[in-house]
């Protein structure tokens, strides 16, 4: 989880909403990402999850882009991918093969934690009263897309405490 | 457009429709993310950019990006990435592949790269391991490794990457891993638009065959950058200094960066043709040579 050449202090409303909606696009390419690596080691439930994931992300960028449309029209943008990394999508290491949903859940729920903690630190840095109270808000939403995968690791059937990882093969020399 | 023209390009511009068939949770995985980055900030289009690797996991990553790529055989990148710049200095050329591709089956091509400076990057993912085979002993395995092939523990010492290219005179020597996905990004960037050979030691775990403290946890807790560590990366020695500690430590950034580039020899091969071919017949005359007057 970090950013480069981003300067809180100075940072307008429109940079901040494109800012946030970089970092839902990062985590939906993310997760969509990772339902193709379920996809390929044959892991369907996991996909699923992941792919709920990326829909919500993109739901959530969406909205936010339509409030930056709304605000600023097609002002240019100030804020690039290049300069976010790693925000509310997963880390890489994130994913494992024969992912078990309870798995992919928890590894959401990490990054939805890990975003939570970006708008509380980037908070104290922020100057301008507009922006203060939109990180304010994506704070709180962290906190919602936490209840939500929550609500969804309670669905859950109990862990019979196997995983296909217990009946891996032992490399062989070749 | 003009093979050096630079626009506007987003690292989505160089990611492929393919979809990756590495472990989840692989660390080539970031490694791909950052040449996305690196070219996008480099900003050549796709198709001025040629990517060759080896044969492994890691070499499976020309596939994933949109420039030419070719995966070829096992330890064999580097001559045909050369081939491919003396063939078409105006491309780009990235080579890629594994610790094993690199400085085992293909350790003999680096020397001499280096030595005749071809403009390319290498980027080796060092996960100490044979990966694609399943786990085997690599060249840099660290001694006492238990692997398949060493039941018992290893008994050998391992290469240490980033001192064998120093000591053969690299101009561009760097380390990187996905512990900082920016900083990977900021230094294959640097590699690329180093004029002559530039090599990146990648710590890239392998989370199937890796041990635990090459994970990315691991991975951290040793890690040190060399700019805070007020290093001088013009400084050649202090850069072997350092490199010594490869395996103990992982030190992210430009060992060295030669402050005065030697010419590529791509640049010299032009230089020479341009020289002899100075008072050469126009070549719609060059068949008149073999006719007899
Ligand atoms: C000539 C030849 N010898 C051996 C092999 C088998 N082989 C394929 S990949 C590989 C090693 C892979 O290790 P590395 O280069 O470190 O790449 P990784 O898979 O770890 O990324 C070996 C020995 C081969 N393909 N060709
Ligand atoms: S075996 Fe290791 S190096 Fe190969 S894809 Fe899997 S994690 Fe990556
Ligand atoms: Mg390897």
């Amino acid at each position: 989880m970090t950013t480069r050449g981003i300067d809180f202090k100075a940072l307008s409303l429109k940079d901040a909403l494109d800012l946030a909606v970089l970092v839902e696009e990062e985590a939906k390419e993310r997760y969509e990402d990772f339902a193709a690596q379920m996809d390929q080691h044959r892991t369907p439930d996991a996909a699923r999850f992941f792919r709920y994931m990326a829909l919500n992300e993109a739901k959530h960028g969406e909205a936010l882009a339509a409030r930056r449309a709304e605000l600023f029209g097609s002002a240019p943008s100030a804020v690039t991918r290049a300069m976010i990394f790693d925000i509310e999508a997963p880390d890489f290491d994130a994913a494992r093969a024969f992912m078990s949903p309870r798995q992919a859940m928890k590894a959401a729920l990490a990054s939805e934690v890990k975003a939570h903690a970006f708008f509380v630190e980037a908070l104290p840095a922020l100057k301008d009263a507009a922006v203060k109270a939109l990180f304010e808000e994506l704070r709180d939403e962290e906190v919602q897309h936490q209840d939500l995968v929550q609500a969804e690791l309670a669905k859950l059937p109990p862990d019979s405490g196997l995983s296909d990882e217990d009946f891996v093969d032992e490399p062989t020399a070749q | 457009m003009s093979a050096n023209a630079t626009c506007e390009f987003q690292a989505k511009d160089y990611k492929s429709d393919l979809k990756p068939i590495w472990c989840p949770g692989c660390g080539d995985y970031s490694v791909v993310q950052g040449i996305y980055r690196a070219l996008a900030a480099v900003g050549r289009p796709p198709h001025e950019v040629a990517f060759i690797s080896g044969i492994g996991c890691s070499s499976r990553i020309p596939g994933y990006t949109t420039a030419y790529g070719f995966n070829t055989v096992h330890g064999r990148a580097l001559p045909i990435a050369q081939g491919i710049k003396l063939a078409n200095p105006d491309l780009l050329v990235l080579a890629a592949g594994g610790d094993g591709d690199g400085f085992s089956i293909g350790g003999g091509h680096i020397a001499h790269l280096i030595r005749r400076n071809i403009d390319i990057t290498y980027l080796v993912m060092d996960n100490q391991i044979y990966g694609l085979t399943k786990g085997q002993l690599s060249p840099t395995s660290q001694k006492g490794r238990t692997t398949c092939t060493s039941p018992y523990g290893s008994l050998e010492n391992p290469v240490n990457p980033l001192l064998y290219v120093l000591a053969y005179g690299a101009g561009f020597v760097a380390q990187a891993s996905p512990t900082d996905l920016a900083g990977m990004a900021a230094i294959i960037e640097e590699a690329i638009r180093f004029p002559g050979f530039a090599f990146v030691n990648i710590q890239s775990p392998c989370v199937t065959y890796g041990e635990e403290v090459q994970q990315i946890k691991g991975l951290k807790a040793i890690s040190e950058n060399l700019a805070s560590l007020g290093h001088n990366p013009a400084d050649r020695l202090a850069a072997m200094d350092l490199a010594q500690h490869y395996g103990e430590k992982l030190h992210l950034g430009v060992f060295y960066r030669n402050p005065e580039p030697a010419p590529t020899y791509d640049a010299l091969i032009r230089e020479r043709q341009a020289a002899l071919s100075k008072d050469a017949p126009p070549k719609e005359r060059i068949l008149d040579l073999f006719i007899k007057k």
